[in-house]
């Protein structure tokens, strides 16, 4: 034990010196904030800022952490990697006070601590942004900010002070938000930077990060990653929860990799390369990219089409705007977008779940404009929901009946009056087996299913209908690399069986390594539509983010 | 290992609200107390008087007859996410149908008489159920709203026609008697107790099949369960809503039919004590099952028979019942919250 807690000592010691170093050379150029920052650096040159020493967490008979040590150096950026599931999020919940672990020890600045709860582990300096934003809409930047502080005046806010600091912790670092601003008017990105100036306004030095990247476009995440490298050249550190390799190489400094909750190793970025990352995080070798095959499918026959389509949205907003299309036989037709574009209406206009106001649609050679979902499925229709959890499947039910939800009243799944169990059961059997789908129990409601279990269900049964047109929205989002991948060769699958593919997707990497053509969905119509092989991403990205009116690529 | 404290656990879930309903009575006792009745000698006789004679037991079943059926209706509902809280109304209305049917045919055979009020009743029911369905499909009206409106509109309604319209002999306001054709028979000689029971329980074991075995059964619960999937998967969200609500008003409307050609044999203001309203509990407390609604529904006629004896012999109010009521429901529900709680938190923080 003794022996290789010394071990790691002596390795931290190492990269310490060389962070110190850079950090040094950081401060000096700075040259405002030195006396605060500079005599702690030192204090802690020998000790890493945080160390969690043979951390165990259970949960029931689920171990999601085993004996894993992990350690954050002052002004680094550590990034935790691991696939959905490896404990990541676990691991750092417990260093912000959200779970005690079984076993284990904590060390914050070479003290050992019980970290009891998340407003313990703000008084030693540790914060956390979590994955799904705990804001108040309707509030202000400032009110959501200075919530459950006291400090804020007697009776009435003392909002002015909170202003400025505020304005000084946004210059500091370049965190751009106006204090008096509605939260429910920013966008995604502004409201992370509101979450990470919250954790700042608490005079905290170590951030945690889950997950940061998941809902925001390649410019706000480019922004991001700017502002987490100005504050750790001011002297916070950072740790990175991410499952996406890009980013590692992009903006770490070490990373950790996790594992089925262990430790797979710790390795400086430029030590290693994106492969060997990917190696060390699934434990098999990884096919980077299914490339899409060179098909020509440009004289392939139009399986649907959309004519200037016009929809409302939930509040009555006029919002897909004389949008067209054209999904041919054998294509994956990728459409790449940033969130609340209108790629949810889209697909519903389509499978028939929300009214069409003008506008055509055709699919193989039939006007479906209109008519009852159930109506539109039989016509050859498959739709892989982006709720899955609250549209795809119905939690309650075992695996059976969500599978036959959308073909209970047929043949053989029942009679005239009668469901037929049996039936349903063997065609359960079948798809567990074909999709290889991991089952808690036949008769279990798939509410303790995994997500990438679940997303199998809601697949095997929209791809069992043997469709003509398989519109899929964010069909991987939230799901692990082992996941992603069967999911990528299923649709590829489809694809080169002639089904008509309709990716939504806010993923642009999943775009891009899956689809025939790719279009751009911005405010409720497609903005352009490319061959593969022509699309850029830089100006695919400029296009969701509405900047090029009209493109020339 | 784990089998086994599961099992417990199980145990312990299932025999909660029991323990919980014994609760409510600590308290009643302590109210009875409270007001210089000794409780146990009270409890005694409200124990007699529901199951301690033959004709106890059977009042107690010709009551739970009326609140299965109302129970059944409003659980059916609630199955399916319809908050339909006219049972009430849909009761008066099937009394009025079976009070029409009952007197207006003649020298039918019997049970072709009965046949045809209970038919009436129901369909008046269904119809009464249907009107806030149809409201609620076409124009998206709330359905609390409309069957908690709709309950004053039928007792009023009621009201009118027997002042007026449908007033029988005599000075009260009271229906003419149905024909001997159209009342149900008496299945326990000396007693109250009719062939509504049977209808009640075959009522319950088709509510069992149709919820667990049928096609519409699935489409029903799916569209209760989650909506959103339900019309997602193709399935007819409106038409769950008109037949949950046909059916409801029905099973409601046959629990006032089977009052008017069981118990009364004419139509009167104040047929049911609110039957259609602590179904509303009933369903509830059943966890809308079916076996549970008959439970639940059992229980209750037990405790609204045995405080009317009670009552007769006492001299405790009526409204104890009630009370006692009100007791076991808020027991009941905050004892299950302390049962599921500590196994919600423990699967958040798991």
């Amino acid at each position: 034990m003794t022996h290789g807690t010394s071990e790691i000592s002596n390795k931290d010691t190492n990269i310490t010196t060389k962070f110190f170093r850079k950090f040094k050379r950081d401060i000096d150029s700075q040259g405002k904030d030195d006396e605060t920052v500079s005599p702690s650096s030192t204090e802690h040159d020998r000790d890493p800022l945080v160390l969690m020493k043979g951390i165990t967490c259970r949960f029931g008979d689920l171990i999601a952490n085993e004996n894993v040590t992990f350690d954050l150096i002052k002004g680094e950026i550590h990034a935790l990697l691991g696939e959905n599931g490896a404990g990541k999020t676990t691991l750092m919940s417990i260093l912000y006070g959200l779970y005690q672990p079984v076993s284990g020890e904590i060390y914050v600045r070479g003290n050992r601590v019980v970290i009891k709860s998340p407003l313990h582990a703000i008084d030693l300096g540790i914060s956390m942004v979590h994955q799904h934003f705990l804001l108040t809409p309707p509030h202000s930047v400032t009110e959501n900010i200075i919530v459950g502080l006291k400090s804020s005046g007697r009776i009435f806010l003392d909002t002015q002070k909170a202003e400025k600091k505020i304005l000084s912790l946004s210059n500091k670092y370049g965190l751009k938000v106006d204090p008096n601003a509605i939260v429910g008017n920013l966008s995604v990105g502004e409201q992370q930077r509101v979450e990470i100036i919250k954790a700042l306004y608490r005079d905290i030095d170590i951030l945690i990060l889950d997950e940061p990247t998941g809902m925001l476009t390649p410019k706000e995440e480019e922004a991001l990653f700017v502002v987490l490298k100005s504050m750790v050249n001011q002297g916070l550190s950072i740790i990175f929860i991410t499952h996406k390799l890009r980013e590692v190489m992009e903006v770490s400094d070490r990373v950790t990799i996790l594992r089925n909750g262990k430790v797979i190793g710790t390795v400086r970025r430029t030590d290693t390369s994106e492969t060997e990352l990917a190696k060390m995080m699934i434990g098999r070798s990884f096919i980077s990219q299914i490339s899409a095959q060179n098909v020509t499918h440009k004289q392939a026959e139009a399986i649907l089409e959309l004519k200037n389509v016009s929809a409302l949205n939930n509040s009555n907003v006029l919002f897909l705007k004389d949008l067209s299309l054209e999904l041919r036989k054998g294509e994956i037709l990728g459409i790449a977008g940033v969130d609340g574009n209108g790629q949810s209406e889209l697909a519903e206009v389509i499978a028939g779940l929300r009214k069409t106001h003008s506008g055509q649609i055709i699919m193989a050679s039939k006007p479906i404009i209109n008519l009852s979902p159930r109506h539109i499925r039989e016509w050859g229709l498959a739709y892989v929901p982006e709720d899955r959890l609250h549209t795809g499947l119905i939690l309650e039910y075992p695996i059976a009946e969500n599978l036959v939800l959308d073909r209970w009243y047929a043949e053989p799944y029942s009679g005239k009056l009668f469901l037929r169990e049996h039936e349903m059961k063997e065609f359960a059997e079948k798809i567990i087996s074909d999709f290889d789908i991991k089952i808690t129990g036949l008769n279990a409601p798939v509410r303790s299913m995994s997500g990438g279990n679940l997303q199998k269900i809601v697949l095997g049964r929209e791809l069992s209908r043997n469709p003509k047109v398989l519109v899929v929205h964010n069909p991987t989002r939230g799901l692990d690399i082992g996941a992603t991948e069967y999911i990528h060769r299923q649709l590829i699958k489809q694809r080169d069986n002639g089904v008509g593919i309709l990716l939504l997707s806010l993923d642009l990497d999943e775009i891009l390594s899956i689809s025939n053509r790719i279009g751009v969905i911005y405010e409720g119509k497609i903005v352009t539509i490319v061959e593969r092989e022509k699309a850029d991403v830089d100006q695919i990205g400029l296009l969701m983010g509405g900047k090029a009116a009209k493109p020339n690529f | 290992m784990k089998v086994q404290l599961q099992k417990k656990q199980v145990k312990f879930i299932t025999f909660a609200p029991y323990l919980s309903a014994g609760f409510a009575f600590v308290i009643g006792a302590v109210i009875l107390s409270l007001s210089g009745v000794d409780p146990i000698t009270a409890y005694g006789v409200m124990l007699k008087g529901a199951f301690g004679t033959i004709r106890g037991i059977a009042d107690t079943l010709v009551k739970t007859t009326s609140l299965l059926l109302t129970g059944l209706a409003v659980a059916l509902a609630f199955k399916c996410r319809i908050w339909n809280i006219g049972a009430e109304g849909q009761l008066y209305m099937g009394a009025l149908g079976a009070a029409l049917a009952g007197i207006s045919v003649i020298g039918v055979v019997p049970i072709i008489g009965v046949a045809f009020a209970l038919v009436t009743g129901f369909i008046f029911g269904a119809s009464f159920g249907l009107v806030p369905a149809v409201l609620k499909v076409k124009l998206g009206v709330n359905e609390i709203i409309v069957t908690v409106l709709l309950n004053f509109v039928a007792l009023l309604f009621i009201s009118y026609l027997l002042h007026g319209p449908i007033k029988g002999p005599g000075f009260n306001p009271y229906s003419p008697e149905i024909f001997p054709q159209s009342q149900l028979p008496i299945i326990l000689p000396h007693t109250r107790l009719h062939a509504g029971i049977i209808i009640a329980a075959l009522a319950t074991i088709g509510m069992y099949i149709l919820l667990s075995k049928t096609k519409i059964g699935f489409e029903i619960k799916s569209v209760g369960a989650n909506i959103k999937a339900a019309r997602y998967a193709g399935m007819n969200v409106s038409k769950s809503i008109l037949v949950v609500m046909g059916i409801s008003g029905g099973l409601a409307g046959l629990a006032g039919a089977i009052l008017v050609t069981g118990v009364q044999h004419y139509l009167i203001e104040g047929i049911s004590p609110g039957y259609g309203f602590i179904a509303v509990i009933v369903a509830l407390l059943g966890r809308q099952h079916p076996v549970g609604v008959a439970i639940v529904a059992f229980f209750f006629a037990a405790l609204i028979s045995g405080s009317e004896v009670m009552y007769r012999t006492l001299g405790i109010p009526s409204s104890f019942a009630i009370t006692l009521q009100a007791l076991v429901l808020i027991f009941v529900l905050v004892g299950e919250l302390f049962t599921r709680l500590p196994n919600y938190k423990r699967g958040v923080s798991i």
